[in-house]
Formats: C-alpha cells, sequence, structure tokens
C-alpha cells in the first residue's frame, strides 16, 4: 500500500481507531438515555457507580493476577472466605467492627496463600491451581452453611453497614472504599518498582528471571495481595445485605476476567492496567444498568449481555490492532 | 556404565513411578468403591458409568483438537470451553422444534448443526483473525450461547419422546446400548484423523511449536481455526447423547458438563507418556471422573464434599505431572 492512501484516509481513520471503543459507550449511553429517561437522571448515573464498587474491587484484583501472567479463578470464593468470616466474627464471637473487617481479610488472604502454595510451591498452572481452589472453597462452604443457606445477621454492629450504606461528604462508602483501592492499585501495579517487575514477569518469565526478579515471591505476594482485595468487596457485600450469602461471588467472575481484557485491549501495547479495567467495569455495569431500564424479558437480556460483552472484546480488540498495524505504517513511512 | 548415566536412569524411573501416581490412585479408588459400595463393581452399574459418560467423551475428543492445534498453555494455548453450551444449544433448538410436532428431526437436525457451526465459526474467526486469548473468546462465547439457549427454551424443560433419540440408550447388540457403540464408533474414527493422518499431524505440529510449525509452511492459524469448527461439530454431536440422556432438554446441564470436560482432558494428559493432552487419555479421563462421582454416589458421600474431593483430585494430578516432568 502507498503512502497517499493512507495519508487520505487518515483523519477520519484516526479518529475510529483511537477512539471507537469510547465512541461505541457514548452511541450505547445516548441510546439507553433516548429509550429511558429515568437512564440518565442523577439518581440512576449514582447507582451505576455504586453498583460498580463490588466488581470494581474483584477487577483490580484480577487485572493484578491477569498482569503477573496467570489467572485467577477464586476470586469469588476469596469474597465468599471474607463475607462469611465478617459475619461470623460479629455473630457468634461479638467481635466489634474493626475486629470483623479484620477477620474476613485475613480469611480472603487464607484463599490467596492456598493458590501461592499451589502455583508457586507445587509448580501447577494458575488455571487449573485456581480451578481446584474454587471447587475446594465452594465445597468448604456447603459443608460449613449445611448445604449452602445464608447466614443472616440483622442486628449488625451500625458501623460495620455504614461500610455499604452509609455516605461520607456525600459519596457513598462503598465507592470511596473502591476509589481507594484504585489509588492504591495505581501505585502498585503502575507507580512503582514492584508493579513494573510484575508486569515484566507477566510479559516474558524466563527473561524476569535471567533479569534477577524474584518471581515466585512476587507471585506469592500478588495471589494474597489479591484475595485480600477480594475479601473486602466480601465485606461490602455482607454490610449491604447484612448476611452471607454462599456461592455468590462466582457470579462476578466472569465479568472481572472480561473487564480485564477490554481495558487490556485498550491499552496501547495491550497489558492489562487499572485504568482500562475501571473503565471496562464501568462500560460493562452501564450495560446491565441500561438493559434492566429497558425492562426487557429476563432470559432476552441475558443473552443481549452476553452478546453484548463479546462484541465489545472484539471490538477493542480489533481496535488495539488497528491502531498497531497503523504505527507499522507511519513508521514504515 | 558410568555414575552419571546411572543415576539419571534412577531418576527417569523416578519420575516415571510418581507420573503413575494418579493412575494408581483412581484404580485404588475403584477398588475401594468396590469394597465397600457392593453394587459398584457389578456389569450393570460399570456400564451405567460408562453410558453416563459418553457425552463428556464426546466434547472431550473436541477440546482436545483445540487443545492439540494451539497448545496446551490453558491461559494462551488453545482451550474451547464454549463446546458446552453448544451442546446445550443445539438440544435446546432440537427439543423445541421436535416438540413443534411439524418438524422432523432431520430439519431440527439441520438447524442444529448450523447454529453450532455459527459458533465454531465465531470462535475461530476472534481468535485466528482478532487473535484473541481463546480462553477468554470461548468463556465469553459459553456466557452468550448458554443466554441465547435461555431465550430458545425459556428455561423451561422441554420433554422428548423421538424414536431416534430414545434408541441410543436402548441396547442395540447383546446389551450393548447404541449409544455406546456409536461413541465407539466416533473416538476410533476422531482417533484415525488426529492422530494418523496427515492433516492430524499438522494439527499437532502447530499446537507443539507454533513458530517453528509456521516456518515450516503450515497455515497454523486455518488448522487452528479447523480445530474450533471439529469442536462444535462434536459439540452438536453430543446433544443427541444430552437428549437421550435427560429424555429431553434441561436448564443447568452446561455447568457441569464443562466441569468435567476440563477435568477429564486435563487429567488425560497426566496419563498420557508425554503428559500432553491426547484423545484416548481425554477419553479414558472421561470415564474416570464419571465413575469417580458416581462411586462417591453410590457410597452415600454426602454431595456437599464433591467439589473439595474433585478439586483435590486436580490438584493431585497435576502436581505430580509437574514433579515427574520435573525430575525427568
Amino acid at each position: 500500500m502507498n503512502a497517499q492512501v493512507l495519508h487520505k484516509r487518515s483523519f477520519i481513520a484516526n479518529v475510529l481507531i483511537r477512539f471507537g471503543f469510547v465512541l461505541v459507550i457514548f452511541a450505547l449511553f445516548v441510546f439507553f438515555a433516548a429509550w429511558n429517561p429515568l437512564f440518565l437522571q442523577a439518581e440512576n448515573l449514582t447507582n451505576i457507580v455504586e453498583a460498580s464498587a463490588i466488581l470494581m474491587i474483584l477487577a483490580l484484583a484480577m487485572t493484578l493476577i491477569i498482569a503477573t501472567g496467570g489467572i485467577d479463578l477464586s476470586i469469588g470464593i476469596a469474597l465468599d472466605f471474607g463475607a462469611a468470616a465478617a459475619v461470623v466474627a460479629m455473630k457468634s464471637y461479638d467481635m466489634a467492627w474493626p475486629g470483623a473487617v479484620c477477620a474476613g481479610i485475613i480469611a480472603g488472604s487464607v484463599v490467596g496463600i492456598f493458590n501461592a502454595i499451589l502455583v508457586v510451591g507445587l509448580r501447577i498452572s494458575p488455571f487449573l491451581a485456581t480451578l481446584s481452589t474454587f471447587f475446594i472453597g465452594s465445597s468448604v462452604q456447603r459443608i460449613f452453611t449445611n448445604g449452602g443457606g445464608p447466614i443472616s445477621h440483622r442486628r449488625m454492629p451500625d458501623e460495620f453497614r455504614q461500610i455499604a450504606q452509609g455516605d461520607t461528604l456525600g459519596i457513598p462508602n462503598e465507592v470511596l472504599v473502591a476509589l481507594l483501592l484504585i489509588l492504591v492499585y495505581l501505585i502498585v501495579l503502575e507507580w512503582s518498582v514492584w508493579g513494573r517487575q510484575v508486569h515484566a514477569m507477566g510479559m516474558q518469565r524466563s527473561a524476569a528471571i535471567v533479569a534477577g526478579i524474584k518471581t515466585n515471591r512476587n507471585l506469592i505476594i500478588a495471589f494474597i495481595f489479591a484475595s485480600a482485595t477480594c475479601a473486602v468487596a466480601g465485606l461490602i457485600a455482607a454490610a449491604n445485605i447484612r448476611m452471607f450469602t454462599p456461592l455468590s461471588g462466582f457470579s462476578y467472575l466472569l465479568d472481572a476476567i472480561a473487564a480485564t481484557f477490554i481495558g487490556a485491549a485498550l491499552h496501547p501495547r495491550g497489558r492489562p492496567n487499572v485504568l482500562g479495567t475501571v473503565v471496562a467495569v464501568l462500560f460493562l455495569t452501564m450495560v446491565a444498568n441500561g438493559l434492566n431500564l429497558m425492562g426487557i424479558n429476563f432470559n432476552t437480556k441475558d443473552a443481549l449481555s452476553g452478546i453484548i460483552l463479546i462484541s465489545a472484546l472484539a471490538l477493542a480488540v480489533a481496535q488495539r490492532k488497528a491502531s498497531e498495524a497503523m504505527l507499522l505504517g507511519s513508521r514504515r513511512r | 556404565m558410568s555414575l552419571e548415566t546411572l543415576s539419571r536412569r534412577s531418576s527417569t524411573s523416578l519420575s516415571a513411578a510418581i507420573g503413575a501416581i494418579p493412575l494408581i490412585l483412581f484404580v485404588g479408588l475403584l477398588i475401594y468403591f468396590g469394597l465397600n459400595a457392593p453394587n459398584f463393581l457389578t456389569v450393570t452399574n460399570l456400564k451405567l458409568v460408562l453410558v453416563q459418560s459418553l457425552p463428556v467423551m464426546l466434547i472431550c475428543i473436541g477440546l482436545s483438537a483445540v487443545v492439540m492445534a494451539g497448545g496446551d498453555d490453558v491461559v494462551s494455548g488453545g482451550i474451547d470451553l464454549s463446546i458446552p453450551a453448544t451442546t446445550v444449544l443445539c438440544a435446546g433448538i432440537m427439543a423445541s422444534l421436535l416438540s413443534a410436532e411439524s418438524t422432523g428431526l432431520f430439519v431440527a437436525s439441520i438447524v442444529a448443526l448450523l447454529a453450532a457451526l455459527l459458533v465454531g465459526g465465531m470462535n475461530a474467526l476472534l481468535v485466528t483473525r482478532l487473535s484473541m486469548t481463546p480462553l477468554l473468546t470461548t468463556l465469553a462465547m459459553f456466557v452468550a450461547v448458554v443466554g441465547v439457549n435461555n431465550v430458545v427454551t425459556q428455561r423451561k424443560r422441554i420433554n422428548v419422546d423421538h424414536d431416534a433419540i430414545n434408541a441410543i440408550r436402548e441396547p442395540f447388540f447383546f446389551g450393548i446400548p447404541l449409544g455406546l457403540i456409536l461413541v465407539a464408533l466416533i473416538t476410533l474414527i476422531a482417533f484415525h484423523f488426529l492422530h494418523r493422518t496427515k492433516w492430524g499431524l499438522n494439527l499437532q505440529a502447530a499446537g507443539g511449536s507454533r513458530d517453528a510449525a509456521s516456518i515450516s509452511g503450515l497455515n497454523v492459524n486455518r488448522l487452528f481455526g479447523q480445530s474450533f469448527t471439529v469442536a462444535s461439530v462434536m459439540g452438536f454431536v453430543c446433544s443427541y447423547f444430552v437428549l437421550a440422556r435427560g429424555a429431553g432438554s434441561s436448564p443447568g446441564v452446561e455447568d457441569n458438563l464443562m466441569v468435567e470436560m476440563v477435568l477429564a482432558t486435563f487429567l488425560g494428559a497426566a496419563f498420557s507418556p508425554r503428559r500432553v493432552v491426547t484423545m484416548w487419555g481425554a477419553a479414558l479421563g472421561a470415564v474416570l471422573v464419571v465413575a469417580i462421582s458416581v462411586g462417591f454416589k453410590s457410597m452415600g458421600v454426602n454431595v456437599f464434599w464433591t467439589g473439595l474431593i474433585k478439586g483435590s483430585l486436580i490438584v493431585v494430578v497435576v502436581a505430580t505431572a509437574a514433579l515427574s516432568q520435573r525430575l525427568n
């Protein structure tokens, strides 16, 4: 192809390639707003942000693990363990809310420690290791709750409930927690030396080892840190409905993986990254909310959100490929 | 003989011994069931185990084709998690068309096959043209296809009572069910194509080393794309067996199928000498996985524990495979 042609189509192509995904988000936004005026009301927009908090936190954890080059299918288990430990600590042991929070985070970390033993100690691939953690963790919850019944705690301390139901300076607390964790993950994964080491491991493990990076140590830290993060999401879930529902974390798994990969596709070099994940989570929550407001049949909504998910992924990846090709083309010129 | 070869030989035999642990474990479990659940080791029950494992075996063949063509790294290599969804979609389409009375099995089959090919083609397109990760693509496809199936069936159970489908579970030859004979035939045909033809060897070469295969002139992407089509066709074939097993299409079958498919295929790798996914390994894995679940059920083990047992089995099998490979 000669340079002339490339140059001629460049303006519109440029815009489409750079902002294709953003344009689609905007188009869907307008579509939902046109379908149901309620969508655009401030209250609904706050709803979207609030509803995204749990998925946001889980997706951050997933982003970290995928950045190391692995995957974590057990994030839902860490969420469940966190919620269960906090509720039980308050209900059966009369712990104050800080104790319950600690208990939850420790219980979540146990999942990460178990993953780390399997992946680093026994050298099982992360997919199969965390899949077995998922099976074992689900079974443990069934045994513990005698078949999967919820553990409710209606007289939960008020301070604990505030985690999900209170406001600070007009901002819902769960949104504040999510924002805080976004900041923490930005520092840990994007701005710190440790984060660079993690990205290096994820891109080429053998090169990272040769460069002297302690890959095993970093993997252990990443798994534990990620599962502790998921436990925080569990605390929010438990505070929100004042109970622990076994096996409730699983429903977020696919969305968290999808958000990470959509976010990675938005990155110029295709890496999993915090900001991309944040945009993707907001996009997914917006679609779920918009489809709800369209008031269509439950089954149709399910099918539509699946199809939108896979189209969004394809589009994000296509956009990155096109922009890579364009970069190569301009360099060749 | 020098000391070095001696020590290498002993480490090889140690590695072989460790590699045999999963098989020993499974045989040991089966014997244990036989001793403790009196009905387990009867001909009737073993036949039941075989018949129960037929759907899993079929989709395992499909999955092993994809893993062979894409390499066995689960995250970056070849995997197709959407096969169970294709199966339930085909079963759903056939069940609702058959219950409409006006359409025959032939037309229903054609529609279902087209749907399966559409899923397989989409997978192939997204993975080879857009170079999307197969794990993610097929997981998202699983959700989308299950969603479409829920629209087709409205999440209701649809009974199917069709002679041709019932025949699959009826005895055909000396009391052997027709389905068993069909799956044996399909397995042999698949074995021939995947392990004995030029195409099959090319497929394995593509998965073994993508770079080496494309340097030697193979169209790696085309082979990989074809494997997704094979997988979706196996998903379609499996739907007849799911319909026969359940006397219709019922919601929620896909989750269990997916778990058993992944478990069986990657367990199967532990039984192959080079620890790679093979068709025989996958088929053997399918029988063992079903035998274990039936065994625990007939021993009266609480169903809450099955996840724990399955998870621990994966850990033991995969960890011993990794250990024996390291020693080798």
